[in-house]
């Protein structure tokens, strides 16, 4: 992976140069990608969907890294804006948004009913991280499930280091409050 | 108090993301969408292919496997065993009015337009100078 990230992007670069990159990107980063983007749309196949579409747009967008960040926060970066851009999108507001509403519908509960059973610890947590507001959800799953520090979060999603500090802090008391009303 | 989050990784390894991985297929598409993406660009393409392809049709107009042929004896192996992406770039090479064609005994025949002339005159004056300028000329035409 030194190898990815001492690289040097130019405008000139071969093209199967920077297919290689993308490449070797793939290899080391599409499940952690893939695993960020369903945090965001809690959705397998439009997480796949969006993730195809990430590594297409590092693709064209490789000659603007510069080396000041790491190639990893660049991808996430990336990732991270796609997905905003995806929840804030006609489409999603739409179409998708009502297609969950149904699933609400009692008749379908059948779903539910088979979550409730497999309530296990790790269940229980992963659908209260699942279920935080995205500001909170975002960085509790960069913070503790891809152990990045809140400089590279910083860096990631543009918020600056005392306001995800405080996020996290508030994620803690959300999901507290939760446990407790469960109980 | 301890963290609430301190088992997050493990928990969602083995919940959601316990079947949760990047395809080949999917990595594949990518690599598929890459590929059609370059080559719908003309710029991507070696200066010199598309030089021999210009040269290939310039005293008579031929179809592509004539073309293929031409450039197989210039030992212009882009092609070789890809023989697909020679009729995307003749494909592309029409659109941008470099090559014009004509349809005889359901054979497409290709012959050059004038901006196609016009470049393989230019190249021609003075290949040394003239590659960088024939590159702006193509990518001028691309945009």
């Amino acid at each position: 992976m030194n190898e990815l990230n001492q690289l040097a992007v130019t405008d000139e670069m071969m093209l199967d140069e920077k297919e290689q990159i993308i490449d070797q990107l793939m290899d080391e980063y599409s499940d952690d990608i893939l695993h960020l983007v369903y945090t965001y749309v809690k959705n397998q196949a439009t997480a796949e969907d969006l993730t195809q579409e990430i590594f297409i747009k590092c693709y064209e967008k490789l000659h603007q890294f510069n080396e000041q960040a790491t190639i990893k926060t660049w991808l996430y970066r990336i990732a991270s804006n796609h997905c905003k851009d995806y929840l804030r999108s006609w489409y999603y507001r739409k179409i998708m948004l009502s297609n969950k509403i149904l699933d609400y519908i009692p008749s379908k509960s059948k779903q539910v009913e088979e979550e409730v059973i497999t309530n296990s610890e790790e269940n229980r947590l992963t659908n209260a991280v699942m279920n935080l507001p995205l500001k909170y959800r975002e960085v509790v799953f960069l913070h503790y499930y891809e152990e990045m520090s809140l400089r590279e979060i910083s860096k990631i999603t543009t918020v600056n280091i005392n306001t995800i500090k405080t996020r996290l802090n508030r994620a803690k008391e959300l999901l507290k409050d939760k446990i407790v009303e469960e109980d | 108090m301890n963290d609430p989050f301190m088992n997050l990784k493990s928990s969602m390894k083995k919940t959601v993301f316990k079947d949760l991985s990047f395809s080949n297929e999917r990595k594949k598409a990518v690599q598929e969408a890459i590929r059609t993406n370059q080559q719908s660009q003309i710029h991507n393409w070696n200066i010199e292919t598309i030089i021999a392809i210009l040269e290939s049709v310039q005293h008579e107009s031929k179809d592509g496997y004539n073309i293929s042929i031409q450039l197989f004896q210039k030992n212009e192996r882009t092609f070789q065993e890809n023989e697909g992406q020679l009729y995307t770039l003749l494909h592309l090479l029409e659109n941008k009015e470099i090559l014009t064609s004509n349809w005889i005994n359901n054979k497409k025949y290709y012959s050059l337009d004038s901006k196609g002339k016009k470049y393989l005159a230019t190249y021609k004056q003075d290949t040394s100078k003239q590659k960088l300028s024939l590159k702006h000329l193509i990518q001028e035409a691309s945009l």
